[in-house]
């Protein structure tokens, strides 16, 4: 029997996948044509899910150079009558804002749907945004499924909503959707491919005030079709229990939460449900039954109260005298659990709750301060921890000379080398956007007076890092700007760019180099340099520094996990260092506190290189006073 | 049919913890059981703390292990076992792999290791049943320090807790691996499956 996997088309069977690989196999089911992202943490599966069978299938599939691009990508695509998709975590959508707010306008032709990476508790981003307010002031209508299986089926039924509606569709993940794993249910693969026709369309498709002023109306109606179309979509479920007091609605994940919560504390008979895969707009009457069928309502949602505001609103005007909970005993911050809402139920039915939770809160507080310190680490051979050390060496030479209080500031950016703002490196003192560090340091160059030394990343660079440097060249700023080239998107995955000479089909193009790019932008002070070869590095970046007029330095070094990929490709060994106990001074510790590298390890007080961690970088050895770190026999 | 049993998977980046609970998660669904789960991997792909959580049974909705509801935890990393004790109940089975993997910051001064002695106490105050092994050892003994993972897995089964069949498991194994890999975790699985049923008795 051939293997099942995520593009067989063999309907009613069951996989196991990814949150991501499900929401990738609906639009596959959908007969996706056109799909486009940036990668972002929690959504990049999806993208990579599909660039694996693009050619299988037929579909086109790119990595854009940024959110917003890749929106256009899947908006044009839609305007030509062909379904297609954006994806993104929450602050790409940011980055996608300008034309998402015109797109409510232009409608659909082709199924057309954004996907939305929300991450509560910011498990791996800068904040914890809630999209359900960028889709609502962009008239988007939002599906937000419960559980995997829903979220491919939602996303599949996204594409023919779009097109029966006329209107563009958000999914709304989060990351215990797309990170979570569940059996799913395979659907029919929609085979219909069609050909792209732009159809020039002035009217709707050239925005000048005049046009705005024709389709907001026209969008206005399409919403309210989509308003009372809801009420009868699967994804809002209402169930009564018989005289039931409290009537609970959850919103998507919320709602797996509720149902496990609603079972531990054995009230299953005595709670209603509605449930809700629509946030954007509510299933109204739907919403109005329970209200007048219960005395009070709780509210579960993750992050902010969304649905709480506009149920409110619903009760208000219709005069139900219900009182509405929500946030005032769910949390804003975070993620919801079955914990969290089995403690809002048990509150408002005073019931006792089925754990004793305050015993397990006192025992992992207890716990909590014997716990070793476990920060997520740059990896052993990291080409960006001998980039931080470089520059805070560099900078700190420069500075010093200016004056014993003269600290250099560095902003950062998003990406891998964010973990070095953790001890030992401390790398960054600002990291607030993709992009954001040249950002930064434009302003910093106006209002203070000490070296400043930006850094990011290559995809970052392409993404949002080429505006800011030519704003330092055009308005003088005097700072320099690091990119940090390990020629891959090495956080969200490895996935390429426009660096990296291949696309996300695997096919061959261009390599576009940022030195070059910093050139023809007009940086009068351009360099490149390997890390791993510290003294010049350190060397070319006080250089920069020392540059009148904003400079650029490239620090180029392949990632060490897709550099050890390869070597064990080319069947080539790794050669790991080894420290020479005759003569390291065991009270030194420099290659540790220096360089925090996983692979550097304590044994008793002898420092130790640990073999199987070690990628042979030889930075250590660089840095260590005494010579006392050489290269194993190979 | 299972109602709800719940496996916490917890080690450190680099250890293979999503791995056993994808090879769990497959096992699952071959033998027909509702399955869910969730990760969370840190930012890290080497070094920093990874949990995954792989719930099987009618009555499991949500992705994540509600407090106090964990049926097993398996520790790839003593700490890593510790950090998760709000999961545990007096009758969670908890699976110790005794190795221990320091951070960095022990060895910068930033913060200190427990003894092995002190995390099993404080386990055991959660949880009565807490079984500790060397699986470094046993793997070693299978033929590779890397599937170490692997009897951990073993390990898992032989607590005979399971609603996945052990067939089931190891042709799930067999089927993951390349072959020349299969025999020497094949082996991993059965050490840890014997360690561990040897220490339930």
């Amino acid at each position: 029997m051939k293997e099942l996997t995520i593009s067989s088309d063999a309907p009613g069977q069951q996989l196991f996948a990814l949150g991501n690989e499900a929401i990738a196999r609906g639009a596959i089911e959908a007969g996706v044509q056109v799909a486009a992202a940036y990668p972002g943490t929690p959504s990049s599966e999806i993208t990579e899910t599909l660039a694996g069978v693009a050619k299988e299938l037929d579909m086109y599939v790119e990595w854009s150079t940024n959110e917003k691009v890749a929106f256009e990508v899947a908006l044009a695509a839609s305007i030509c009558g062909v379904r297609a998709m954006a994806s993104m975590k929450h602050v790409g959508v940011n980055v996608a804002h300008d034309p998402l707010m015109t797109a409510g306008y232009i409608g659909a032709k082709g199924g057309l749907v954004l996907l939305s990476a929300d991450d509560p508790w910011a498990w791996s981003s800068q904040n914890e945004q809630d999209n359900r307010y960028i889709a609502e002031q962009g008239y988007i209508p939002v599906l937000e499924p419960s559980s995997v299986q829903e979220a491919k089926d939602m996303m599949a039924d996204a594409f023919k909503l779009s097109e029966q509606f006329g209107q563009l569709f958000m999914l709304r993940s989060v990351t215990r959707i797309g990170h979570a794993r569940s059996d799913i249910t395979l659907g029919e693969i929609t085979r219909e491919r069609r050909k792209g026709q732009f159809i020039k369309d002035r009217t709707r498709l050239v925005y000048t005030p005049r046009e705005a002023r024709i389709n907001k109306p026209l969008m206005l109606e399409r919403f309210e079709k989509i308003r009372k179309a809801v009420n009868t979509l699967p994804y809002n479920r209402l169930r009564l229990a018989d005289g039931a007091r409290l009537g609970i609605i959850a919103c998507g994940l919320s709602y797996s939460y509720t149902l496990e919560a609603v079972k531990w504390l054995a009230m299953e008979d005595k709670v209603s449900i509605l449930k809700i895969g629509t946030p954007n707009p509510l299933p109204e009457e739907l919403v109005i039954k329970l209200l007048k069928s219960v005395k009070e309502v709780l509210v579960a949602e993750e992050l902010d109260p969304f649905v709480e505001l506009h149920v409110k609103a619903i009760a208000g005007e219709h005069n139900i005298p219900v009182k509405i909970h929500g946030k005032d005993l769910l949390p804003r911050i975070g993620e919801l659990s079955t914990r969290k809402v089995t403690e809002a139920i048990a509150h408002l039915t005073r019931a006792k709750t089925p754990v004793d939770f305050a015993s397990i809160d006192k025992l992992e507080q207890e716990t909590a301060p014997i716990l070793p310190w476990r920060p997520p680490a740059l990896c052993p051979g990291c080409p960006h921890r001998a980039s931080h050390y470089a520059i805070r060496v560099a900078s700190r030479r420069v500075s010093r000379e200016l004056g014993k209080d003269i600290e250099p500031i560095y902003p950062g950016d998003i990406g891998c080398y964010a973990l070095g703002y953790n001890p030992p490196q401390e790398a960054s003192d600002t990291i607030i956007c993709m992009g954001g560090s040249f950002g930064i340091a434009n302003g910093l160059a106006h209002v203070v007076d000490v070296p400043i030394v930006a850094h990011l990343g290559d995809s970052t660079f392409f993404h949002a890092g080429i505006p800011p440097l030519v704003n330092a060249v055009y308005n003088k700023a005097n700072i320099t700007m690091v990119i940090l080239d390990n020629s891959t998107t090495s956080m969200t995955g490895f996935q390429p760019h426009p660096g990296t000479g291949y696309t996300a089909m695997g096919n061959e193009t261009v390599m576009l180099k940022p030195e070059d790019i910093a050139r023809a932008c007009g940086v009068k002070f351009v360099e490149v340099v390997d890390p791993f070869d510290l003294k010049e590095a350190t060397a070319t970046i006080e250089k920069a520094i020392r540059f009148e007029g904003p400079a650029v330095v490239v620090s180029r070094r392949l990632c060490a996990i897709i550099e050890q990929r390869e070597k064990k490709k080319r069947k080539e060994a790794t050669v790991p260092y080894r420290v020479d106990p005759e003569k390291c001074n065991v009270k030194c510790n420099a290659c540790i506190e220096l360089l925090g590298c996983p692979a550097l390890i304590k044994e008793g007080i002898s420092t130790v290189i640990d073999g199987s961690l070690c990628t042979g970088c030889g930075l250590c050895a660089q840095v260590c006073p005494y010579q006392a770190i050489v290269p194993e026999k190979p | 049919m299972v109602k709800e049993f719940n496996i916490l998977i917890t080690g450190v980046g680099g250890q293979g913890v999503i791995l056993i609970s994808e090879l769990l998660g497959r096992a699952a669904v071959t033998d027909k059981l509702r399955v869910r789960g969730s990760e969370i991997l840190g930012m890290a792909v080497r070094g920093g703390s990874v949990t995954s959580a792989i719930r099987i049974g009618e009555d499991v909705y949500g992705p994540l292990i509600p407090t106090g509801k964990c049926n097993a935890l398996v520790g790839m990393e003593p700490s890593e076992a510790l950090r998760n004790i709000a999961c545990l109940s007096k009758s969670s089975i908890v699976l110790v792999n005794t190795a221990i993997t320091a951070p960095f910051t022990v060895f910068i001064g930033e913060s200190k290791y427990p003894s092995l002695e002190e995390m099993l106490n404080q386990l055991g105050k959660a949880s009565d049943r807490v079984i500790q092994l060397d699986a470094v050892k046993l793997a070693q003994e299978a033929g590779s320090r890397l599937a170490t993972n692997v009897v951990m897995l073993g390990a898992l089964f032989g607590t005979e807790q399971l609603p996945i069949k052990i067939e089931t498991i190891k042709e799930t194994i067999r089927e993951r691996f390349p072959a020349k890999l299969a025999p020497v975790n094949i082996r991993a699985f059965d050490l840890g499956y014997e360690t561990c049923r040897q220490a339930v008795k």
